[in-house]
């Protein structure tokens, strides 16, 4: 990728950003963007539109023109006007950031922005760009507040925090490409890419016969009532035995104690890499959710006893995320 | 209505759409100078675009745009016989904008355009700077702003009036930098390069030859060919001769320059001490010669002093030209003739006009004086059946003077100039034609003389013994009133006049009067500023010796200083400021803390933050519970003193976290 920056090289543009990085080391989950944190020099447009005045400008004095030389002052002060409007378009503005839903490796996160104002003011075309290249804009016009959509590209798995993101602008003339670098902190979870084969999902009691999906048993079948365990369904559970006994007991279905698998990193071929066996368990653990089936998952590390539900995915997922990273 | 309120809403943020204007405007002033084809080709390459702006495959393929563009080469180099000179350069500068409008669609194409069209409008003050131009520059620059914005507002929902109002102020906020920039610029005098010279194009204005009808053509023209500032008194209007070219050669029509005068010996001798001077300044007429009162005295280096006693620039005047010049009213030139001018001035044409010729040498057997000669042809036409008119029968042929003096004997000044100077020759007496202009009008505003083309006049010049060359005006004798007041009372009120002499309306006079004095302010301020006078009126403003260094300190500082008042204006960094002392302090505190690692989160009030601060700094306990009880009760408590400000200020200035 060349340099985000008009006419100058990408090498430059680090060292620009690591002398801007040291002199506003501080994060937060949002910054007010005033003139310490503020840079602008001229796009190309900004250095054409110059060097024609400059022509226009040499014109006159050789022709002794009096309206070219008002054409030429005339227009370059306007110029130089617009690079303070441009400056005066991202000054002041306040940008707050919020939290990313989970996504899964490969996908966009989107970051939401929160902008504001001090008044009730116009701040028209704003853009944010993200680390990965993706451009947002947004416009305040005659109001305090707008927000809009950051967005990134997840390319590993585990959390991703926004890095560097540059809000800029060049509105109103184009001449001036005005900037800032925003460091904000929020993170977003980042799930391994789902492999994009399904596998057969093994019987933690039953090693020898795999239950493929599709040819799915009566889900219906009342087995019995046990203890309530958190990630039960809520639809599952025994309300009249709760009123009973005053403890919460959950309703159990046939196919549910038939079909209580262990997703095990151990039935992962061990001559796959590392990235591509937890893709195989993470597609296992969406399909038996998928398929409502209680699930467990053990790796390495990490062991979590069956159970279902959006928690408990979330839970395993997150386990596989943060595989042989020191977070958890 | 809303569907068309709509599309229009669609259309003010549609770029193509703003650019084509901005192109339309700044070509339009051209309509008229430039060739028909060229104005027909430009329009429906600009309506073209427009109707692609929704028909986006109906933009031309690119053979067909290089066809366009070499067929308008050609056709310009077969208009003009070049495609640099000022006229073709313009074309070919337009011709090639809105081709390359058709291969435009990206915003880089569209600003690359809207600076492009900069030159455009340059090429308009390259044929003309007056007020209208800059009232026109001024709203062409709203439309490019317009289309600028347009260009980069991307999908921000702007409406036109926003977008009108944006150009105004920011184009209004801009002119104080101009003017700053305009006055204090360095100028330096001398051409840098030169454009090649087109043939002139057909400004209206004196020639230099002289044939019936030529005058009299020209004083329907009411443009302005001069204006003159006069030192002290403004001389009578019959002695307002404004001398320009001298014609020696005749072939019995027309009346021409001839070879060039090769007298050694050019002597003036003032009869009397009173020195008129004046400043005059001069529109393009495309020619070198100058206009000086009879007779030019003290000549400036700049300026040619020719044997004529008539002025020449050094190059042809292309553009407003300014000098200062005196003259003396009673003279004597050449009070000896030299054999050139002899034998020129008694040159007639061979086998033309025969009835004058005679008449001439009867004359010279009749009288003894030559000055009794004059007296009579004078008298002959004030006492004779003679006419003064602006539409005179025609006369052509070698044999023009007779034909007016015995047959039609209507005529308007070129007619008496050429047929008095005719007899005089014949009857042995030296004589030329001189033109130019005689009289103008005074704007009583300003006290400037206006001399317009319709104050175009020739008259005659014979050579007497002991007097040199004497002025002879045949036109006084027939028609006095030309020389003492003006045309139009000399005319027949019978006979109708040009347009320009019918208003009489006081009001629509004084009108004139106004915007005459404003031309002339707009010639000499803006039009006309130049090295010296920059010069001048900045030593006029500080009283004092300026350098060029000077001036360019001076314009640096003013530039910056408006630039700063400008962006103080624009920015109103005042306004984030406008705080709450009690906060400011507050925040201070903050601040001194942030800087130990202690930041204080946008969620926090102030209890929670000093409660973790203290757990961070437990030794500061006290002064931290002072601040912050000194804080809430002046922020959150109606009643607070001045007293309890100041101690919270010294409490804060003092902490120094960690220590």
């Amino acid at each position: 990728m060349s340099s985000s920056l008009p006419l100058i090289p990408k090498v430059f543009e680090r060292f620009i950003q690591s002398w801007a990085d040291k002199r506003q080391p501080h994060t937060n989950n949002h910054v007010t963007v005033d003139r310490h944190r503020l840079y602008i020099l001229p796009t190309r447009h900004g250095v054409a539109y110059f060097l024609i005045l400059l022509v226009i400008l040499f014109g006159s004095i050789n022709y002794e023109n009096s309206m070219g030389f008002m054409l030429a002052f005339l227009l370059g002060s306007l110029g130089l006007l617009g690079m303070i409007y441009t400056h005066h378009n991202i000054n002041q503005v306040t940008i707050k950031i919020g939290h990313a839903k989970s996504v899964f490796a490969g996908q966009n996160i989107d970051f939401p922005l929160y902008l504001s104002c001090p008044s009730v003011s116009t701040h028209p075309n704003l853009k944010f760009l993200s680390e990965t290249g993706q451009i947002t804009s947004a416009h305040l016009i005659e109001e305090t507040s707008t927000s809009c959509k950051l967005q990134l590209n997840a390319t590993h798995r585990g959390y991703i925090s926004p890095g560097r993101i540059k809000l800029f602008t060049e509105y109103p003339l184009g001449l001036f490409h005005a900037w800032s670098w925003l460091k904000l902190e929020s993170q977003c979870l980042v799930y391994p890419t789902p492999d994009p084969n399904h596998y057969p999902l093994s019987f933690s009691h039953d090693d020898t016969n795999g239950l493929t999906l599709g040819d799915k048993q009566g889900v219906d079948d009342f087995f019995g009532i046990r203890q309530y365990q958190a990630g039960d369904l809520p639809n599952h559970m025994a309300w009249k035995a709760i009123a009973k006994t005053g403890e919460l007991q959950t309703k159990l279905f046939h196919n549910e104690i038939a079909e209580e698998i262990s997703i095990d990193w151990k039935n992962t071929s061990e001559t796959l890499d590392i990235e591509r066996r937890l893709s195989i368990l993470c597609r296992m653990i969406l399909d038996a959710n998928d398929h409502d089936i209680i699930y467990g998952l053990e790796i390495p590390g990490t062991n979590i006893p069956p159970s279902s539900g959006l928690q408990h995915k979330h839970r395993c997922l997150k386990a596989l995320a943060l595989f042989g990273s020191t977070e958890q | 209505m809303t569907v068309n309120t709509q599309s229009l809403k669609k259309l003010s943020n549609t770029p193509v759409f703003w650019v084509v204007l901005s192109l339309a405007i700044v070509t339009s002033p051209h309509i008229g100078r430039f060739p028909a084809w060229s104005i027909m080709l430009i329009s429906i390459l600009f309506l073209w675009r427009l109707f692609c702006i929704n028909h986006e495959h109906w933009l031309p393929p690119k053979w067909l745009l290089v066809i366009i563009s070499i067929t308008s080469f050609a056709g310009i180099f077969l208009s003009f016989g070049t495609l640099i000179g000022k006229t073709a350069g313009s074309v070919l500068l337009s011709v090639l904008l809105a081709i390359k409008l058709h291969e435009s669609v990206s915003r880089r194409d569209f600003m690359l355009l809207i600076s492009l069209s900069f030159f455009i409008i340059v090429t308009n003050f390259l044929f003309s700077q007056n007020i209208p131009m800059v009232i026109y520059m001024i709203f062409a620059a709203i439309v490019l702003v317009i289309g600028m914005i347009s260009i980069n507002q991307d999908s921000a929902p702007l409406d036109l009036n926003y977008k009108f109002k944006f150009s105004v102020k920011i184009l209004l906020q801009s002119i104080p930098l101009m003017l700053i920039m305009f006055m204090l610029f360095p100028r330096i005098s001398g051409s840098l390069w030169q454009l090649p010279s087109e043939k002139p194009s057909a400004l209206s204005g004196l020639s230099d030859t002289m044939s019936p009808g030529n005058i009299s053509n020209l004083i329907k023209s009411n443009s302005v060919a001069f204006r003159v500032k006069f030192r002290g008194t403004i001389p009578q209007q019959q002695n307002l001769y404004w001398r320009a070219v001298v014609l020696w050669y005749f072939d019995g029509n027309t009346w021409e320059i001839g070879m060039q005068n090769i007298s050694q010996l050019a002597t003036l001798y003032s009869l009397s001490d009173d020195i008129i001077s004046y400043t005059v300044t001069l529109e393009p007429h495309q020619k070198d010669w100058l206009y000086a009162l009879d007779m030019p005295f003290n000549v400036p280096d700049s300026l040619i002093y020719t044997n004529n006693y008539n002025l020449r620039a050094k190059h042809k005047i292309d553009s407003l030209y300014q000098y200062e010049i005196s003259s003396v009213m009673e003279y004597i030139i050449q009070a000896k003739i030299t054999p050139w001018e002899r034998s020129s001035g008694l040159k007639i044409p061979f086998n033309t006009n025969p009835e004058t010729i005679q008449m001439g040498n009867k004359l010279s057997r009749q009288y003894d004086s030559n000055e009794d000669i004059v007296n009579h042809v004078l008298e002959l036409f004030n006492k004779e059946n003679f006419h003064y008119t602006l539409r005179p029968p025609l006369t052509p042929g070698f044999n023009s003077v007779d034909q007016f003096l015995f047959d039609t004997r209507r005529g308007f000044c070129e007619h008496y100039a050429s047929s008095f100077t005719l007899l005089m020759r014949a009857a042995g007496i030296p004589a030329r034609v001189v033109m130019g202009y005689q009289g103008g009008t005074v704007n009583p505003l300003n006290q400037v003389m206006t001399v317009r083309n319709s104050d175009a006049h020739a008259w005659s010049e014979v050579w007497l013994e002991d007097k040199g060359w004497v002025r002879i005006d045949p036109t006084a004798a027939i028609a006095p009133q030309r020389i003492e007041r003006n045309l139009e009372a000399a005319l027949d009120p019978s006979e109708s006049r040009p347009f320009h002499m019918q208003i009489n309306n006081g009001f629509i006079r004084d009108v004139l009067f106004y915007w005459d004095a404003a031309d002339n302010q707009w010639n000499q301020w803006v039009v006309g500023y130049d090295k010296e006078f920059q010069q001048r009126l900045l030593e006029d403003i500080l009283s004092r010796k300026v350098e060029i260094s000077d001036i360019i300190l001076l314009m640096v500082i003013s530039f910056t200083l408006m630039m700063l008042i400008l962006a103080l204006f624009i920015m109103k960094p005042w306004y984030y400021q406008k705080l709450d002392p009690v906060v400011k302090i507050y925040n201070s505190f903050c601040k001194k803390l942030a800087t130990k690692g202690v930041c204080r989160k946008p969620y926090e009030g102030p209890i929670d933050y000093t409660q973790r601060v203290i757990r961070v700094f437990p030794e500061q306990r006290n002064s931290i519970e002072l601040i912050i009880r000194l804080y809430t009760k002046l922020r959150y408590e109606a009643i607070s003193s001045d007293r309890q400000l100041e101690q919270f200020r010294y409490q804060v200035k003092k902490f120094k976290p960690g220590k």
